[in-house]
């Protein structure tokens, strides 16, 4: 076994490190390497579209347009954000509550968190064609069942009416992932400390009081965590919503992803597609590297070895 | 705005002409000349790759293609993807110029990104080959003129042949129409007899009688998703009322834009006010939407396309309404009777490897009997010598086609084209949803347009 | 007080699993239903199942083929995100070296890339190679996010086995390499088949790459999806079919890895 010589030699010989090598060689051949030519490309006029734009440098004349004439950037970039805000809090929210009660009251949980655990794991394209299927104005299932208790009315439909169609997507993605939510905060909860809690009750604390006083500061960690990951990934929301609504009506649901992906792949104006798309990878970067510093930096290791400690 | 209607080439006016040329012509060539098997010797064995849209024209000469592989011993292989799937697959083979498809179907409103930017084969020299070409093909007699030359040629070349001729027309329940109770009831309330309409005022009426929300029937649908399909839709209706996107004599020329004229203003007007008649989810429609509410009988008329019609008039598996439709001109306005030219183009990219027998199926394809075949089964033929074969004539649908071609107007095929779509799809979707009038929309589409085409397109109507 | 409370999580848990489960067990409906019943104004619950969906999506229309290349793609993407990432993952969790946590960050920042910010660039890197069409240009791709996702789970597994065991097994004779293959590599097996399902369900389900990297005969199920959109009008029947088809496989696996599913969802960061 040839490997197995070269691992041996590598970690007897004191040059583990050298490990990393193939992992970052191929990190850095398909991934650092497109991500550089989108970052100069940034910088050039290049479209695939137009005959004369063929990669000419322009200097900073894309994110002068960015910043200065591109409103509809803009009005995307505020319905990401309203997008974000909206389903991490709801998603929190109600994540937290169910894995409360999920805690507190039920002892068999496994089966519980099977059935919770389904729409996760579905593709995004399946759960947007599924919510299609439910949502159709002349045969859904959801929306039949809503005309039926009077929230729609005959003549709208949830994914044709401006105003519902945000919303709409919003308690999608509230659907898919606040399991999630679920999920982690109850493995938060579970590998609590009981001393405190109990320290707690012994002083006389109310349930209320102990929640906010002991159970919610030491999870802070873990509710930064969901918060983060969550608020990455649905800022780069993009398979779903692009399948049920394509950004419409109107520009209703045009997120960061999907106003890239037409500047991109509609207009294959690269030069400026860059632009947008270099702008949205700054952003989650900034999201991950507060999400690191947060949870790993001050620790020095993953925090997950000290909350899950037994 | 007349003047500059007629400026413009019209396919489909030397229609006529063609029928007259072709009554006696269709038959094969003289014995002992050109037959496809010597030609293709030379490229026995060789596989040629072909990429289109996943539609009845492709699904059918998926099952011809086999005639030809056994004569020629060229295997051809098609890929079928969805609309824009299949654009997008094309501009990264064609700009990573790797020579993936030997030969390619694409949308017309593309031609003018590929030929400019040097991608595509022009065909001359092989239709100048007399080892190639077949000399019983005569594009420039058997084929729609004017539609020919507004879907695969380019300022003079010639970059392929029709795949498909599409345009867009009237689409009626004819059962519903010659029902006695409607009629009388129709008549009691509008004062005029119910007929297809041949105007808006008509259209809105027929529609407005015909929607019944609890029963779940609709006068009409809108295709009023953020699509290409709500560009295509809306388009008729500014024609019709007289408007235009631009000035230009043809396709491939910029000119005065023109997108946000009273005209075109009242067209979108017009046309959103037919969201009334149309079932609530209408919003969320395109072409596939609105087609499954014709075929399960829930709705009553809708403007549409016309390789979309066999699924709906003739197929009886599929549709709840077969046998029971009617199909007829778009209604008129000022514009007078008008229809758009669209259509799908056989093309060969620059950097195919197997150009010549690419062009020797692609020729096979546009002889009569292969064109008569794939009409048959839901295509949509440029050869006015199929429309007039007995077996086409008996089909519900042939008259308003070809009725539509005559009349059908160009669209820019400029390589900003599918850019000024994307501008108009969100400026028309925007407008819909409620979010602005129709004169901004329009107005800030003809900015839009004002800014990607620059001093070629001068704004012909003020802009506040 | 406390049994109106226990009965009131429970309604408030079986309703949230109810609308969790629901429209899901939909399309499974739908999959088994008739054009018809597919169609109806009214929902129908209950209905003579057909069984045409299934033969005909994937014998007829040839989907088949699709779901041996979802297999093979997600099968050779996770092996290559775990023969190179397991080593790296030890590598973090025993060893210290300059600028380690930074290193690290990196591979954290790799998942983060939007796709569609790289995929054209990708594509035609991949295209100089002439790698773009085959499986090998998707599989690479997904080891985009695959890699950091193992590096980043297996770190913290590696780093829950007390480096005692280390110690004992050099001191039984094990070189460093026969420790690592034969007592670590064991210890951490439950993570490494949890993070193993995890890129596997991360690949199978993945659409953009693959939609841009892969060649028409090598598409993914993912990928296929749309292509059931047709002008004919949407298919539902055939779309559900493709879609329990392209889901079941996955539920049943994460089934298998719910223990170590919250870890891996959150890098590691959270133990289930």
């Amino acid at each position: 076994m040839p490997m197995r010589r070269i691992l041996g030699g590598l970690l007897d010989r004191g040059v583990a490190p050298l490990l990393l090598i193939p992992s970052v060689v191929l990190l850095v051949f398909i991934l650092v390497g497109p991500f550089f030519y989108m970052v100069w490309t940034s910088f050039t006029d290049l479209s695939f579209a137009l005959p004369d734009r063929t990669g000419s440098f322009l200097g900073l004349d894309n994110y002068r347009r960015l910043m200065r004439d591109d409103p509809i950037f803009w009005g995307s970039f505020r319905l990401t954000l309203k997008f974000v805000i909206a389903v991490v809090s709801i998603e929190f929210v109600l994540g937290f509550a169910l894995a409360l009660l999920l805690f507190h009251f039920i002892e068999h949980r496994r089966l519980v968190l099977t059935a919770l655990m389904v729409p996760m794991m579905l593709a995004p394209v399946a759960v947007g064609l599924i919510w299609k299927l439910l949502l159709q104005g002349d045969f859904g299932m959801v929306s039949y069942y809503l005309r039926e208790v009077g929230l729609l009315d005959l003549r709208s439909a949830l994914l044709s009416n401006a105003g519902a169609v945000m919303p709409t997507v919003v308690a999608i993605d509230v659907w898919q992932w606040t399991p999630f939510v679920t999920l982690v905060m109850l493995a938060g909860l579970m590998s609590l400390p009981r001393e405190p809690t109990e320290a707690a009750i012994m002083d006389g604390a109310s349930a209320l009081q102990r929640f906010r006083d002991v159970t919610l500061p030491l999870l802070r960690p873990i509710i930064a965590l969901v918060l983060l990951l969550r608020g990455i990934d649905a800022f780069k929301e993009f398979d779903k919503v692009f399948i049920l609504t394509g950004g419409g009506p109107g520009t209703a649901t045009e997120l960061l992803s999907i106003y890239t992906y037409r500047v991109n792949f509609k207009s294959w104006d690269l030069g400026y597609g860059s632009t947008c798309a270099f702008m949205v990878y700054l952003v989650v970067l900034i999201l991950c590297a507060v999400f690191y510093k947060a949870v790993y930096w001050s620790e020095g290791r993953p925090t997950g070895a000290r909350a899950g400690a037994p | 705005m007349t003047n500059q209607r007629i400026r413009r080439a019209r396919p489909g006016r030397s229609f006529a002409l063609g029928v007259a040329l072709m009554s006696g012509l269709a038959t094969t060539a003289m014995a002992g000349a050109w037959t496809l098997e010597d030609a293709a010797k030379p490229y026995k064995g060789v596989t040629i790759r072909t990429i289109g849209e996943a539609l009845p024209p492709l699904e059918a000469m998926a099952k011809m293609k086999h005639k030809f592989e056994e004569r020629t011993g060229i295997e051809v292989v098609i890929e079928m993807y969805e609309h824009s799937e299949a654009v997008n697959k094309v501009m990264l083979d064609l700009n990573s110029r790797r020579g993936r498809y030997d030969f390619i179907l694409q949308p017309h409103r593309e031609l003018g990104r590929f030929v400019k930017s040097g991608h595509l084969e022009s065909l001359e020299k092989y239709l100048q080959d007399a080892k190639l070409r077949d000399p019983s093909f005569k594009p420039e007699e058997q084929l729609y003129q004017g539609l020919w030359k507004e879907i695969s040629w380019y300022e003079g070349k010639i970059y392929g042949f029709p795949f498909t001729a599409l345009t867009m027309y009237m689409w009626y329940r004819k059962d519903l129409m010659d029902d006695p109770t409607e009629r009388a009831g129709f008549k009691a309330k509008y004062g005029y007899d119910l007929k297809p309409a041949t105007t808006w005022e008509e259209y809105r009426d027929i529609a407005e009688w015909f929607t019944r929300p609890e029963q779940g029937f609709y006068g009409t649908a809108l295709q009023g998703k953020r699509h290409e399909a709500l560009w295509y839709e809306w388009i008729n209706f500014l024609y019709s009322f007289g408007g235009d996107m631009m000035e230009a004599k043809s396709g491939s020329e910029c000119g005065p834009i023109i997108v946000n004229s009273p005209a075109a203003i009242e067209s979108l007007e017009y046309y959103k006010s037919l969201m009334k008649f149309s079932p609530p989810d209408t919003l969320n429609y395109f072409w596939d939407d609105v087609m499954a509410l014709m075929q399960q009988d829930k709705t009553f008329e809708l403007i549409m396309w016309n390789d979309a019609t066999y699924a709906v008039a003739e197929d009886k598996e599929a549709s709840k309404v077969a046998g029971r439709m009617g199909f007829d001109l778009v209604p008129q306005g000022r514009g007078g009777k008008v229809g758009q030219v669209e259509g799908w183009t056989y093309l060969i990219p620059k950097y195919s490897k197997q150009k010549e027998a690419a062009y020797l199926f692609v020729q096979w394809m546009m002889g009569f009997d292969q064109q008569l075949e794939q009409h048959l089964n839901g295509g949509a033929t440029s050869r006015p010598d199929v429309y007039a074969h007995p077996d086409v004539q008996k089909i519900s649908y042939s008259k308003a086609s070809m009725d539509t071609n005559a009349v059908a107007i160009p669209k820019p095929t400029i390589p900003e084209s599918p850019e000024i779509t994307d501008i108009l799809v969100r400026e028309l979707s925007s407008y819909l949803s409620g979010a602005k009038s129709a004169k901004a929309a329009l107005d800030t589409a003809a900015l839009d347009m004002n800014k990607l085409l620059g001093s070629c397109a001068p704004l012909k109507y003020p802009v506040q | 007080m406390s049994r109106a409370w226990t009965a009131f999580a429970v309604a408030v848990i079986l309703a949230g699993v109810l609308i969790a489960l629901t429209p899901y067990v939909w399309i499974l409906m739908t999959s088994f239903k008739t054009r018809l019943d597919a169609l109806a104004d009214t929902p129908v619950w209950l209905f003579t199942p057909t069984f045409e969906h299934y033969p005909d999506v994937f014998l007829e229309k040839n989907y088949l083929p699709l779901v041996w290349n979802s297999v093979l793609v997600a099968t050779l993407s996770t092996a290559l995100s775990l023969a190179l990432g397991v080593p790296a993952a030890y590598v973090f969790a025993r060893h210290e070296f300059p600028a380690k946590e930074d290193l690290f960050f990196f591979f954290l920042t790799t998942r983060m890339a939007p796709p569609i910010s790289v995929v054209v660039p990708m594509f035609l890197l991949f295209t100089t190679f002439r790698i773009t069409d085959t499986p090998l240009a998707v599989i690479l791709a997904h080891s985009t996010f695959n890699l950091s996702l193992v590096v980043w789970m297996m770190r913290g597994f590696f780093a829950e086995i007390p480096r005692e065991i280390d110690e004992a097994a050099m001191m039984d004779g094990h070189s460093r390499a026969g420790m690592f293959v034969r007592i670590l590599v064991p210890l951490a097996a439950p993570g490494l088949a949890a993070t193993a399902v995890l890129c596997f369900i991360l690949s199978w389900n993945e659409f953009l790459y693959a939609f841009v990297l892969v060649a028409f005969e090598g598409r993914t199920l993912t990928v296929g999806i749309p292509g059931l959109i047709t002008p004919h009008g949407t298919l539902w029947g055939q779309v559900a079919a493709v879609a329990v088809v392209a889901t079941l496989p996955i539920i049943l696996f994460s089934l298998l890895v719910q223990r170590h599913l919250v870890r891996g969802l959150t890098f590691g960061a959270v133990k289930g």
